[in-house]
Formats: structure tokens, sequence, C-alpha cells
């Protein structure tokens, strides 16, 4: 769960990102996040992983107040979330199974566990054949997947997808959504998806969040395309 | 922090040191240099005290007692030295034992010179013994202004110039070690905000899967154990070989054997466990610790 209460954010600079947001995302929920560049989608994605601390307000995120957070307790709140950026973030030295694995590992999760969890989540992502490739041979779609995997590999009670289909074509741009859509149905996973590609919000609808100038614009659930 | 853990963090400190090895080294070199330099100094202070220790050991003044002193002002003279500080032995010498250790330690031929000497002209004396040969003058100036000394003999020359050498070598490698540890850090920090910059993607990933801070830094505090430890075994290994080539020419070169004695250079098995743990101390400690501070300052986990 998500939730800011009368949430603003200056930069240090005297820029006002956001001000007086309030917000609650619910577990289970699917909500597409959007707005033009320097909304504010961004410092709203970062106030969620504690990357900057709200100036005013109460963030509350999977049962961690991040306000009165201390600083040692932000991996505990990061190991809860999944995040899948544009750019992917892949590394390039690491196959497909190493890349997933790798976030795994670094949490100190049990062999045992990321042998069974690893082939699973890949298998889930339909990269089973590609396990063993590495991502400057994959295309930009399957690229997207392993950063998906990664996000999901953990098992986080909430995934951010930050423009995940910014850097895929089209057609592979429904199917990431359909599978983040698949994810939260199956799992229960909690998912905000920010981008920019209306045809996508269009077609798939629910919650529709909408920043504008740091605040709320619009806040509803349409129905999708696909549902007709 | 678990087996598995360490294995996977012990691969990541030794890949990270591979993919920085220009850095790498040029952090090795400076290191062992300072190291060197430690232990020269060390190696060097630690002969110089072991040859002051040797003339401490076998050092004796002779105060030489005003001729016809009566007894009781050569006892009171005897209690004076006693009371001195830098004293802790003193053993009186009268003329007639003065005298039979000189014909002791003549051969025949010159005692036959000695033979028309019919009275003893040697005089009373005291033989002492002084604490800290580094006080030597201060102490023989002192004796010299007490009532009945006719004058004082002793072998302070030496003593003294090796005290000024320990004290020369003393402040001018502690300025070097000072200025080279400094570049050890300035070189380690570069080295590791390379080391941060070519892990840059890696770091970024740990940070959002929740790696904790510990996780991060450990693989650059392994780096710099490496290189600690690697700078500690080359010092160790180039100053065996040196020293061994300077105890072979204080051991069989005459000129050096006339001038310091045997005995004078102590042989590297007696200093190499304390040399070899001193270079791994402080290799240790100035690139793995200095490693890890400069990994918190670029990293800002």
């Amino acid at each position: 769960m998500v939730e800011f209460r009368n949430v603003s954010y200056t930069y240090p600079t005297g820029q006002h990102a956001l001000n007086h947001i309030n917000l609650k995302i619910d577990d289970g929920e699917f909500a597409f996040i959007v707005g033009a560049n320097g909304a504010g989608k961004s410092t709203l994605i970062k106030l969620i992983l504690r990357e900057l601390t709200a100036t005013e307000g109460e963030v509350t995120v999977n049962g961690f107040n991040l306000s009165k957070m201390k600083k040692r307790m932000i991996p505990k709140l990061r190991r809860t979330i999944g995040v899948v950026f544009q750019d992917f973030r892949l590394i390039p030295t690491m196959n497909v199974y190493d890349n997933v694995a790798f976030a795994l590992r670094v949490t100190d999760a049990p062999t045992k566990y990321l042998r069974s969890r690893v082939p699973y989540v890949i298998g889930l992502v339909g990269l089973t054949q590609k396990a063993k490739s590495y991502p400057n041979d994959l295309s930009g779609g399957e690229q997207q997947r392993v950063a998906l995997a990664r996000a999901l590999v953990a098992d986080p009670d909430l995934i951010i997808a930050d423009e995940p289909t910014g850097n895929v074509d089209p057609a592979r741009s429904f199917e990431i959504v359909d599978l983040l859509k698949s994810i939260n149905d199956t799992a229960g996973t909690t998912v905000m998806m920010v981008t920019h590609q209306h045809d996508l919000v269009k077609y798939f609808g629910g919650r529709i969040i909408n920043i504008n100038s740091g605040t709320i614009a619009f806040d509803e659930v349409i129905g999708g395309a696909d549902e007709t | 922090m678990r087996l598995r853990s360490l294995k996977y963090l012990l691969k990541q400190g030794v890949s990270g040191l591979w993919s920085n090895r220009i850095n790498s080294f040029a952090s090795l070199c400076v290191i062992t240099i300072s190291l060197m330099m430690v232990g020269i100094s060390v190696l060097i202070s630690i002969n110089i005290n072991n040859m002051i220790g040797s003339i401490e050991s076998r050092n004796e003044v002779t105060v030489v007692i005003s001729d016809g002193t009566p007894e009781n002002n050569v006892n009171l003279l005897g209690q004076q030295l006693g009371e001195n500080p830098n004293i802790f032995e003193v053993t009186f010498c009268s003329k007639d034992e003065a005298w039979e250790g000189l014909l002791s330690s003549m051969s025949e031929e010159e005692i036959r010179d000695f033979r028309y000497i019919k009275d003893n002209p040697l005089p009373d004396s005291y033989r002492i013994r002084v604490k800290d040969i580094s006080e030597l003058s201060r102490t023989v100036s002192e004796i010299s202004t007490l009532e009945f000394v006719d004058s004082v003999e002793s072998p302070d020359d030496f003593a003294s110039i090796l005290v000024g050498l320990r004290n020369v070598v003393t402040v001018l490698f502690s300025a070097v070690i000072l200025a080279l540890i400094i570049v050890c850090f300035v070189i380690i920090s570069n080295s590791t905000r390379t080391s941060v910059y070519a892990r840059r993607r890696e770091i970024n990933i740990m940070r959002y899967v929740g790696a904790s801070k510990s996780f991060i830094e450990i693989p650059f505090f392994i780096e710099g154990l490496l290189i600690g430890i690697l700078s500690a075994g080359i010092a160790f290994g180039i100053t065996w070989l040196a020293y061994a080539e300077v105890y072979s020419m204080f051991s069989t070169d005459v000129s050096m054997l006339s001038i310091f004695g045997f005995g004078a250079i102590m042989p590297f098995e007696e200093i190499a466990l304390p040399t070899g743990l001193s270079y791994l101390g402080v290799g240790i400690f100035i690139s793995a610790i200095g490693t890890v501070i400069a990994a918190r300052k670029h990293l800002n986990v």
C-alpha cells in the first residue's frame, strides 16, 4: 500500500516539485501515473523509493513510514519494491539468469531458493530459452522482460515501472503492460506504472492518476478497450 | 553475513581489483614504497638502539679523584655519585687495583719497560655506569663540577653520534612516512573513485534491489585488503633481500667490523616476525581503511 498524506517536495534549488499531494494506492491495485515532463512523476517515484524525503507531509509504503524511517532501513523498504526502468539497467557482463539472480544474491537469499526461484521467474516472463543470453543479444522488449523478471524475483509487494515501454517498439509495449497486468491479477502485486503513452492507458484502462505541476489533476478509474 | 555472501563478495573484490588493475597497481606501488620507508626507518632505529644498548652495557666512565683527597671525602664523593639519577652503578677502584689492572693488561715486554717506576702513578677513581647514554654528556658535566673530582674520562663521542643519528632518522623518516601516507590516501581515494565509477551500474541496481550498505562497501574493503596484503608481502621480500646484503657487509667487511664490532647489526631472523607483522598491519590499515573511507565518500550510500 502506498499513501501520500499532504506531501510536498521542494528541491534544494527552490523548485517546488510536488504540492500537498494526497494519494492512496491499495494493495493489489494497478495504477497508471501520467503527466507531462517535469510534472512531478519522477519526484513521486523517488519519494516512494526513499531516494528523496518529503519536505512536508507523510509518505507510507508497504507499512514503512518514510518520513520517520532511519537511513539504515532503506534496504529493507526496497526489498519490498521491484523497480523497472525505461533504460532496463541490466548488467551487460551478466547473462539473463545472473542478471535476475543478482537481485536475490545481493539480499543474501539462500542458494536453494535462488536456484528454484530464478528459473521460475524467467519462465514467467517467457525467456527460459534465453536464460544464457547476454543483454546485448536481446531485443528491447526482451531486455525489458529481463528487467521485469529481476523486479519480480524477490516477490515484492509493489512494482514501480518507470516508463517501461519507452524503449520498446509499440507491439512489444502492449506485451509488457499485459505482463504487468497478469502479475497484478495472479500474484496480487500492486503495480504503479508511469507512462507517456496514452494509447496504452486508453487500451488497458483502470486507475489513471494524472499529475500536473506538482498536483494531482485527475485520479479516476476508466474502462479500457481490452475490456470490450 | 553468510558464507555464500562472503564468497560472492570475495569474488567481487578480486574482480574489482583486476578490472581496476592500473589504479590498483599504482596503489600497490605507493603502499609498498611507504611500507618500505616505514620498515627501513624501524630497522635503522632498531639497529641503532642495539648499538647504543651495546655501548651502554659496556660503557664505563672513570671519575678520577684528585690526588691526596682524604678517605672521608672520597666516600662522600661516592655517595654524591650514587645520588645522580642517571648513574646506576658506582665502583671504587683504588690506585693499587688500578695499577694491578694495568699491569695485567700489559704484555711482558711492556711490563719490563715499567720496571723503573717505583711509585704507583695512578690515582684513586670511581668507575660508574650510566642508565641512559643519551644523557651521558650532561651526567659527565655534572660529575665534573663535584668537589675532589680531578677529571672524568668517558667514551661519549660515538654514543652521542649514534643518538644524534637516531634522532635524525626518526625525524626525517617520520616526515617522509607522513607525506607518503597522505600520498597513499590520495591515490587510494582516486583508485576507489575509478572503481566506483566502473561499477556504478551494478551499485545503482544494488541500491534499488535493497542491498545493504555493508554489502555494497565490502567488495571495496576486500580490494583494499588484498592490495594491503600484496604490498606487505612485496615490501617484506625486498626488505629481506636488502637487509641480507647490509648484514653480510657488516659481518664480513673488515673496516665495518673495526668500527662497529661483531653483533652490531641484528640478523634478519630475529626481527623478521615483528617486521612482517608491522608491514601487514600498516599495509592493511592504510589500504583497507583508506579504501572504505574513500568508498563511503564516493558511493554516498
